[in-house]
């Protein structure tokens, strides 16, 4: 490498710069993963219609895992899906993000004393967001989101220190 | 007991004769008990017999008996069999409906003839009660899990099954794979405080 730009890909002006604009594009379209598993889905799908309108967040549902780089853990995670869920989790390419929805997502909820339930799907996948609420409002699924994308954009991919 | 209920009674109690274990009728619905031996020659007749023309199965359950009566204040005293299987049927051209108790005679292996052939909406149903229950429907053609996952041990829905159940699931990222490990928190039982007055309810 030519003495004069070495010292550039530390952590300069251009990796600093790239990452901005990747972090941008990428927080910029969002494409999640539907994997609605009971009611949350509901409140999923009313944050994603006309009224609150996922799209203006650059936010648009992908049916397959290839396509997408976040998924929305919205319900009960029962010990049937989670192989499931974790296979699809698998499917997704880097870089992805996974948002937990509603309180048996979370931590099994109403059901954490059951013998079916999963207590908690950050046992299954690395959980980067989790939205409390049973089930939480539209509302709070797209305050959610925008924690999602305020943590994209301090990611660090090119300039790491 | 209405008219018409007194004629489904009478009716039950000629054409079912010996398999017939017990009619009892309360709040304007008839309860049978079908002894299991003869619960498929009873079901083709109440299917069948055109006094009764039960063509339809509306539903089928498992029960467990073991804790019947059990309560706050008294210990249940139940002498019976420990697993039954209940059936809600209905006559569309008679319009009636019947519950049938069928208790299976061995506690350990609780087993009930298919009636498969007779109703085939029952076929989920039957599979239904030996997910939870663990009943065994003899004659059954496809006698599987339905709700339980598919690795699963145990009947659930039996009065010994612990809440918590035996296992639970996690992530191994060693063997990149979902597995199942012993429970990790004990069993728990919510027990319901209740304050009462001392003339409460008299």
């Amino acid at each position: 490498m030519d003495v004069s730009i070495q010292g550039v890909f530390e952590k300069g002006y251009v990796t600093t710069s790239l990452d901005t604009v990747f972090n941008w594009a990428s927080c910029g379209s969002l494409w999640p993963m539907t994997f609605g598993l009971a009611c949350c889905a509901v409140e999923m799908m009313h944050s994603a219609a006309s009224r609150y309108d996922m799209d203006r967040f650059g936010i648009v549902f992908r049916p397959s895992p290839r396509q997408s780089d976040l998924m929305i853990v919205a319900g009960t995670l029962t010990n049937k899906m989670a192989p499931a869920l974790r296979k699809v989790y698998d499917q997704m390419a880097e870089p992805r993000w996974v948002l937990s929805m509603g309180t048996c997502a979370n931590g099994g909820g109403y059901y954490h004393y059951a013998y079916s339930v999963v207590r908690g799907c950050d046992r299954i996948v690395p959980v980067d967001v989790y939205v409390p609420g049973c089930p939480p409002t539209a509302e709070a699924l797209l305050y959610g989101l925008i924690q999602i994308q305020n943590k994209i954009k301090r990611t660090q991919t090119i300039s790491r220190t | 007991m209405n008219a018409k209920l007194e004629k489904l009674a009478a009716s039950l109690r000629v054409i079912l004769g010996d398999n017939l274990a017990g009619l009892v009728e309360h709040v304007g619905e008839i309860t049978i008990d079908v002894k299991a031996a003869g619960w498929l020659a009873a079901a083709k007749l109440l299917r069948d017999h055109p006094e009764l023309r039960f063509e339809q199965l509306i539903d089928l359950c498992g029960v467990d008996f073991s804790a019947y009566g059990n309560s706050e204040f008294s210990a249940g005293n139940w002498q019976g069999k420990r697993f039954a299987a209940v059936v809600h049927l209905l006559s569309l051209s008679n319009n009636w409906r019947v519950r049938v108790h069928i208790f299976a005679e061995d506690d350990e292996m609780p087993m009930i003839d298919s009636v498969v052939d007779i109703w085939p909406s029952v076929n989920w149903y039957e599979r239904e009660a030996f997910d939870l229950f663990g009943v065994i429907f003899v004659g059954h053609p496809d006698l599987r899990r339905i709700l339980c996952d598919y690795g699963f041990i145990g009947h659930p829905f039996r009065k010994d099954f612990p809440l918590v159940g035996n296992v639970e699931m996690r992530y191994d990222p060693e063997l990149k794979r979902v597995v199942y490990q012993p429970v990790s928190m004990e069993n728990r039982v919510t027990i319901p405080r209740v304050n009462r007055e001392e003339s409460y309810g008299a």
